[in-house]
């Protein structure tokens, strides 16, 4: 088990390897002078042109490219992403501030649609057919055919400016800063962004488990002459579980995404909203990072979902 | 203690009643076809696709209207005999907008899905066909793209190329060819195996031929399928990124650009009739071409019964 | 009495399969009884109808299939059970299911359930037929398994079925059925998916709890050399109906019916050389929903006449031997 996982996870290096290489292509690539993002901006303004020279030598930017490659990820690895070219504060910095923002939204979101998507889709599967399980199947296609901001919107409009329930967007107000204040808040844009997600989860554990419960098992388990319901959760529920996760897995990427729009929708202070207005700007350098910062995390998510996995699924830990 | 007759026991007296009378045929020749015309969602789906893009395309009959046009004394009008989705911030007809913003909006749909169909199956099939290091090192590639958020990918992409109608089917296909790629590489890898292939192998056909000629068509079906749903998904990206201001630019009408009004809740509160129009007609059109889809993939895949 | 006490009996039993919107009558009148300390063997090609058979005792039917008529009564020891008449998954089923009868699958590979220990699938029966403590039910399975002869039986208790060999799999299985020490054991073609080496290990096993316990076995299989070896009764089965029965002597030795007799000719027996003659059964099964008027087997007969148009009655040979043919006496005097 430890052999497997060990391996997993170095097999995350050479792709890291490689997405850092395009990322760096691109930040050369894209128009302005490197020296604007390698360095703090009033350091930049206080050089004369001869400094500035001096300077560009100093950091390797006359290197060869491969040489200016591996100075800029030793600096990744050390923390030092660069400068914003709009406010010339660190990366760093600017990404640690919204991090908790978005992993809260994300999380939030990830948790509604697993246990809703999996809980509708296994009574759809169990009572195929009925009117439930249509209906269930209608709603999850319409679902998928309303645009996330759209959604959003109506939420917004219908339950913030009609009903005066929750609160129009934004994570705290001025004064009310405590971590239970942002709570209300919070609610729209996780609820939102989990029912998105739902509807493909929740396909998935229907026909996952209409797949399980046909399986010979289920025949055995019968015969035993348990209750229907240990026969359903506790061997065909359990047995479906484990493409789910999986397929939880490959939709990480969706729910990061997922977070940009809806962000923008509820002016939620995250990831997702500094991007936007990086794009906007035309600020590079946090563009790239940022995508660079979004693909680690969905790699290393996909690698606690391998975890995930091989605790549920016996049949891993063999090889 | 004797049994319950339940919903399925009338469904077996009606089935053996049937049999004993001898009444069953024996099931008809084109079973795919029928399976497609038998489902009335897909049906109707297709229909309604069909009509939207009739439409756009023929927008100049189906509208008097100039989709450009500002009106400045007609101004966020409701809908009314002359305007029947009444008029946007300038004054600009919405049904125009939205009949001419189906151009735009289904050519990106389609035109991205096609250009993503034609990287993904013909890289997948060719080189899972062929094997070895140039499968591998596709394969690598695909994965390095398929774990990037694809909004982000594409948002990348737009900060780089800049943001032009062109651009943006580039970047849609360039981003999404890899669900295709994975999907045709799976079909391939397993009809490599069929006999048939190894027969055309030893007849001395070329690789060429025998991959694209004598493989291909067979996986043909779901790879249909996945076109179909990645035109809607591309709809749906395109009106995300209008959304967001960074789509098709602006000032040229897409279902998108049109809902990007939505973001001023002045607008989203009292003018319904500017963006919800548009939002119907996207969802609408997602849907019908999602019911197409599902269509498709039970007639094409027996094993996806739903 | 102890001799041929019945456990089981079955009546013209009907159970019909609704798949594709057709209705195939897979079995069409199906009698047979089954003794307590006996083994009753019932043969027959594939399709012919005995997975139907035997899923029909324990009402573990497809979900498009239904009972449409007959009887099968279970002569408990608290009196007879119309087990036709139950709730399919009621609670009268399930207190039958793995407590009186119980059953063992072809497939050992797929009929354990991949994610749970051994031992823990082996006991789930009892822990609800029974009250013991979880550390009691963990015993009980290392002593079933120590007695389906699995080396270092504490360890592999823990073992997920995996880690198992298709044998030592259906090892389990058994020790999984005979768990709460059943009245009556179907097993369904046990050893098709297993290494002939292993078969007859699985056999002796079966026949061994058989004695054991006093258990009625029923065995669903395809290989006479099988029923030769394990049988007490035989029932030959073909599209859906018993054509024969009796003793493994009557069936064997004075086959009474055309079918019977083709099956006994068509199989090569070990140690009689090259020199013996084998004759194919000739035709092929008709397809089930296009069955032939009267006698299934008519198109395939070589005694066949006018009258097997109509479907025959049982003739009976002796006592303890029926067969459903009009021409069985023309067999056996050929014989």
């Amino acid at each position: 088990m430890f052999i497997y996982f060990t391996r997993r996870l170095l097999y995350l290096i050479p792709m890291l390897l490689g997405i850092s290489f395009l990322i760096y292509l691109g930040l050369e690539l894209t128009p302005g002078d490197i020296l604007s993002y390698l360095l703090p901006p009033e350091a930049i303004a206080d050089m004369k042109p001869e400094e500035l020279a001096a300077m560009r030598e100093a950091l390797g930017l006359n290197d060869p490219f491969i040489i200016r490659y591996i100075y800029w990820l030793g600096g990744i690895l050390q923390g030092d992403f660069g400068y914003s070219l709009a406010s010339g504060v660190p990366i760093s910095q600017l990404v640690l501030e919204r991090v908790p923002a978005t992993l809260e939204l994300s999380v939030a979101a990830l948790l509604f649609s697993t246990f809703l998507g999996v809980i509708l889709g296994s009574i759809s599967a169990l009572r195929r057919g009925s009117l439930l399980d249509n209906s269930l199947t209608i709603f999850g296609m319409i679902g998928v055919s309303i645009p996330e901001f759209i959604f959003g919107l109506s939420a917004l409009v219908i339950f913030a400016l009609q009903l005066e329930w929750l609160p129009v967007g934004k994570r705290l107000m001025p004064g009310y800063d405590s971590y239970w204040d942002h709570m209300p808040h919070l609610v729209m844009p996780a609820m939102v962004l989990g029912l998105i997600m739902t509807a493909g989860v929740m396909r998935y554990t229907r026909s996952s488990m209409l797949d399980s419960l046909n399986k010979e098992f289920i025949r055995t388990a019968r015969s035993k002459g348990i209750p229907e319901w240990r026969i359903n959760f506790i061997h065909g529920l359990r047995v479906a579980l484990i493409p789910v996760v999986v397929l939880i897995g490959f939709r990480l990427p969706m729910l990061i995404g997922g977070t940009v729009i809806i962000e923008q929708v509820f002016q939620w202070p995250g990831i997702g909203n500094l991007f936007v207005n990086a794009v906007r700007g035309q600020n590079y350098p946090l563009v790239m990072m940022i995508s660079f910062l979004s693909v680690t995390a969905v790699l290393f998510a996909s690698f606690l979902i391998d975890l995930l996995t091989a605790l549920l699924d016996p049949r891993i830990k063999l090889e | 203690m004797t049994r319950r007759p339940t919903r399925l026991d009338k469904k077996f007296d009606l089935l053996r009643e049937k049999t004993e009378r001898g009444a069953l045929k024996a099931a008809s020749s084109n079973r795919a076809l029928n399976k497609l015309a038998s489902n009335k969602l897909a049906v109707l789906g297709l229909a309604f696709v069909t009509i939207m893009i009739l439409s756009s395309v023929f927008a100049p009959l189906v509208t008097q209207y100039d989709p450009q046009k500002v009106d400045l004394r007609m101004m966020l009008k409701p809908p009314s005999a002359d305007h029947i989705l009444g008029t946007d911030k300038i004054g600009r007809d919405v049904f125009a907008r939205i009949i001419y913003g189906g151009r735009i909006s289904i050519l990106v749909g389609l035109g991205s899905a096609l250009g993503a169909a034609l990287i993904g199956v013909s890289i997948g099939a060719y080189t899972a066909y062929k094997g070895g290091w140039l499968d591998s090192t596709f394969l690598r590639i695909s994965e390095v793209v398929m774990s990037f958020p694809q909004i982000i990918l594409v948002l990348m992409l737009v900060t780089i190329l800049g943001q032009s109608l062109m651009n943006l089917i580039i970047i849609f296909t360039l981003t999404g060819w890899g669900s295709l790629y994975r999907l045709t590489r799976a079909q391939m890898l397993s009809l490599r195996e069929e006999e048939y292939v190894q027969a055309l192998r030893a007849f001395g056909l070329n690789t060429f031929t025998i991959c694209f000629k004598h493989i291909l068509p067979n996986a043909l079906g779901p790879i249909m399928v996945n076109i179909t749903l990645s035109t809607a998904m591309f709809i749906l990206q395109e009106a995300g990124l209008s959304f967001l201001g960074l789509g098709v630019p602006l000032n040229i009408p897409t279902w998108g650009n049109i809902l990007n009004v939505a973001q001023d809740l002045r607008i989203l509160q009292n003018y319904w009739w500017v963006w919800l129009p548009s939002a119907m007609t996207i969802s609408l059109f997602v849907l019908a071409i999602n019911f197409v889809g599902d269509g498709l993939r039970d007639t094409t895949d027996p094993t996806m019964q739903g | 009495m102890s001799a041929n006490q019945k456990v089981l009996s079955v009546k013209d039993l009907k159970t019909y399969i609704y798949v594709n919107n057709r209705c195939n009558k897979a079995l069409d009148g199906v009698s047979f009884d089954a003794y307590r300390g006996k083994t009753l063997c019932i043969v027959g090609e594939s399709g012919c109808g005995k997975s139907i058979t035997a899923s029909s005792i324990t009402q573990l039917l497809p979900k498009l299939s239904r009972i449409e008529s007959g009887e099968i009564v279970y002569h408990s020891e608290k009196g007879d059970i119309r087990i036709d008449q139950l709730e399919r998954n009621g609670q009268e089923m399930r207190a039958l299911r793995g407590a009186e009868i119980s059953m063992i699958f072809q497939d050992p590979m797929t009929a354990l359930n991949p994610v749970y220990r051994i031992g823990a699938q082996i006991s789930e029966g009892l822990q609800y037929h029974s009250k013991n403590t979880l550390a009691q039910l963990k015993q009980i399975s290392i002593e079933l398994l120590q007695q389906m002869g699995i080396p270092l039986a504490e360890q592999r208790v823990d073992d997920y079925p995996h880690q198992f060999s298709g044998g030592m799999r259906q090892r389990a299985m058994i020790a999984m059925a005979m768990s709460c020490k059943p009245k009556i054991l179907i097993a369904d073609e046990p050893t098709t998916a297993l290494d002939v080496t292993i078969q007859a290990q699985i056999f002796e096993l079966i026949e061994e709890l058989k004695q054991r316990n006093n258990t009625a076995v029923i065995l669903i299989t395809h290989d006479m050399g099988v029923v030769a070896e394990l049988a007490d009764h035989v029932a030959v089965m073909y599209m859906g109906n018993i054509v024969e029965q009796g003793t493994v002597d009557d069936v064997l030795r004075r086959p009474a019916h055309p079918y019977t007799e083709a099956l006994l000719k068509s199989i090569p027996i070990l140690g009689k050389g090259k020199q013996q003659q084998i004759t194919p059964i000739q035709g092929s099964t008709p397809d089930p929903y296009q069955r032939p008027k009267g006698c299934q087997f008519t198109p395939r007969c070589p005694y066949a006449t006018e009258q097997c148009q109509a479907f025959p009655s049982f003739q009976s040979i002796s006592e303890t031997h029926d067969t459903l043919c009009w021409h069985s006496e023309k067999v056996l005097s050929n014989a």
